[in-house]
């Protein structure tokens, strides 16, 4: 109450927008903290060490009715990678990652130079519409794409047709040698405009005189991108790698949209497989949980490699 | 570095592809849910076989009551599209209510890191950060599991507090670095005027930060409106289905009306697409500082 002020009734009294006593900083702090800690606690410290001690357990949907949760020990994980189908999505995630994170990179420098050309007017509306996909909820992203795919009604068949490429239809996610990249576009068009941004802000952060000086020495454009521009946005492809294979492995919105795992079992994906797992019958959940936790493992493996690999040529 | 008329052409080329492929998929939903099943399959060579129809909208917002000339001969709607009321407000309540309280408990944590120097938040929370690099289907089963003892499972609740939870890290990101950008003197001569810390924190910090806010608003916002999988797991009821549930729920339908799915995509991602085109500059700067996921 030291900092109150008196007036000429001479009580204290306090100023027109205080409520409350003034907390010291210590409490005040846990205090401001305690919703984000019980929401954290709940939603990610419990589910992830509950993960952990379900993929153990035998949990399905009796033991669910019954709260009771036999324990397997390493069962689970046993019977998931003796399953093919595991092992199949795996090597689909991968091959998925893999795809997807290349194109995004390369996409993503290369159209963050172009939405960077001050002096051509037309990068202007390409970098008015490039967070437009970054909107679009994915699993009506998946839809649509679906709907473009179609052998009979779709418009990639119909606009190929219009410049002569086809002469019939084709069915773009319906056949097992394609239906996975047929999934990779639709991704790679959502998340895309993401990528870019985080280029194009470390492009803005180049100095001009950089480039002007290797063009007074005689230096082409290529050269400029390969001496200067590409060892300065090292950094953020370093992190546009982590953070776009993270999010590539859990791939899921688009596979349920489009070909649901089909055709046969060609586009089965890890999230997918732990989600079918869990919540489709027989509701295997414990498998679901051993799965998911096989594919956290993975996301870490990358992640590190990724660090150690390309953190180490940085600096 | 001038560049020559040739040089331009051809950046104005790539400038063209890259604009027809962001807006392929934008204008088939926009065309396809304007046709007619029957002209589709009709005509499979046109870019727009038959004429524009607005029967997908009418059956949508007549709740199936209004057939129109498309579907009067249809014996069978999915009954999930009569619900696309219940589900535009599901999706309305949740993605609002996620917004404001992912904005109130991360500026709360945000402002006990820069003000207070509270280390160990800023330690929690990037862990927290990190957490979420792993796959939501991790999470998202013993979430089930939890949820379903406590009786958070078909529930409004239950969605509100995933996401809030799952987009809270990300806050001190956008957050702590603006928050830390505002002189502390502002905060000071408050508090010899007779402010509290948190009265402070209400006066000064908050007003001061709208940008930051607004940034982060959004992104939570549209991830929000978007996510799939949190409310497909937790809520199988069809009261509490939110648009993307419902899409997802007609993908299985085995009479898939691809006009009408198109008509209810257009609608769900209308809100988003034009938050995201409104306060573009916003989400631009929070993406850049958050590196928030995609």
């Amino acid at each position: 109450m030291s900092d109150g002020a008196v007036t000429a009734r001479g009580g204290e009294v306090r100023p027109p927008h205080r409520f409350g006593r003034e907390l010291s900083p210590r409490v005040l702090g846990v205090a401001m903290n305690l919703p984000t800690l019980l929401t954290l606690t709940l939603v990610l410290a419990y589910p992830i060490y509950y993960a952990g001690y379900l993929s153990m357990h035998k949990v399905s949907l009796v033991q669910l009715r019954t709260g009771v949760f036999p324990f397997v020990g390493f069962d689970n994980y046993a019977k998931v990678l003796d399953d093919p189908l595991f092992l199949l999505s795996l090597g689909n995630t991968l091959l998925f990652t893999a795809f997807t994170v290349f194109c995004e990179v390369v996409l993503a420098v290369a159209i963050a130079i172009l939405i960077n050309q001050q002096d051509v007017w037309t990068s202007r509306i390409t970098r008015f519409l490039i967070l437009l996909p970054y909107a679009v909820p994915p699993i009506a992203n998946g839809l649509i794409w679906s709907f473009i795919y179609n052998g009979k009604l779709g418009f990639l068949n119909r606009l190929l047709y219009s410049v002569g490429a086809i002469d019939g239809p084709i069915d773009w996610s319906g056949n097992a040698d394609t239906a996975l990249y047929a999934v990779a576009v639709p991704y790679i068009w959502r998340t895309l405009p993401f990528a870019i941004l985080l280029v194009h802000a470390a492009l803005q952060g180049i100095n001009k005189e950089l480039f002007e000086a290797a063009s007074v020495d005689g230096a082409g454009a290529w050269y400029r991108f390969r001496h200067i521009t590409l060892p300065l946005i090292m950094p953020v492809i370093v992190v546009l790698l982590v953070l776009r294979t993270s999010f590539a492995v859990a791939v899921f919105d688009e596979v349920l949209a489009i070909t649901q795992g089909g055709p046969g079992d060609a586009t089965w994906v890890a999230s997918w497989y732990s989600y079918k797992k869990g919540f489709a019958p027989p509701f295997d959940i414990g498998a679901g949980a051993a799965s998911a936790f096989l594919l956290a493992l993975l996301v870490a493996t990358l992640a590190l490699i990724y660090i150690k690999l390309l953190y180490r040529r940085v600096d | 570095m001038r560049k020559t008329p040739l040089q331009k052409l051809l950046l104005h080329f790539a400038n063209l592809l890259v604009i027809g492929f962001i807006l392929l998929p934008m204008s088939a939903v926009v065309i396809g849910s304007l046709l007619a099943e029957k002209n589709l399959a009709g005509d499979t060579r046109a870019i727009i076989p038959g004429d524009i129809t607005f029967d997908n909208f009418r059956v949508i917002i007549s709740r199936g009551e209004q057939r129109g000339q498309v579907f009067e001969q249809a014996t069978y709607l999915p009954d999930n599209v009569k619900k696309i009321y219940h589900a535009l407000a599901n999706s309305v309540v949740i993605s609002v209510s996620v917004t404001f309280l992912t904005l109130i408990f991360a500026s709360l944590s945000a402002y006990t890191i820069v003000k207070l120097g509270l280390r160990w938040v800023a330690w929690l929370l990037s862990v927290n950060v990190f957490a979420r690099f792993v796959p939501i289907i991790v999470l998202m089963i013993p979430l089930y599991v939890v949820f379903r003892k406590m009786g958070l499972l078909n529930s409004m609740w239950g969605v509100i507090i995933a996401l809030t939870g799952f987009l809270l890290p990300y806050g001190i990101l956008i957050l702590v670095p603006y928050f830390a950008s505002i002189p502390r003197e502002l905060d000071e001569s408050a508090r010899i005027d007779g402010c509290t810390r948190f009265t402070a924190f209400l006066r000064i910090t908050l007003p001061l930060s709208t940008p930051a806010l607004a940034s982060y608003g959004a992104i939570v916002f549209i991830i929000a409106w978007n996510d799939l999988l949190i409310p497909l797991i937790l809520n199988n009821r069809a009261e509490f289905m939110t648009l993307p549930v419902v899409i997802a729920s007609l993908v299985g339908d085995v009479f898939v009306v691809f006009n009408l799915m198109m008509a209810i995509c257009l609608i769900a991602l209308t809100p988003s697409v034009l938050l995201v085109l409104l306060l573009r500059k916003f989400v631009v700067e929070g993406l850049t500082a958050g590196g928030v996921k995609g």
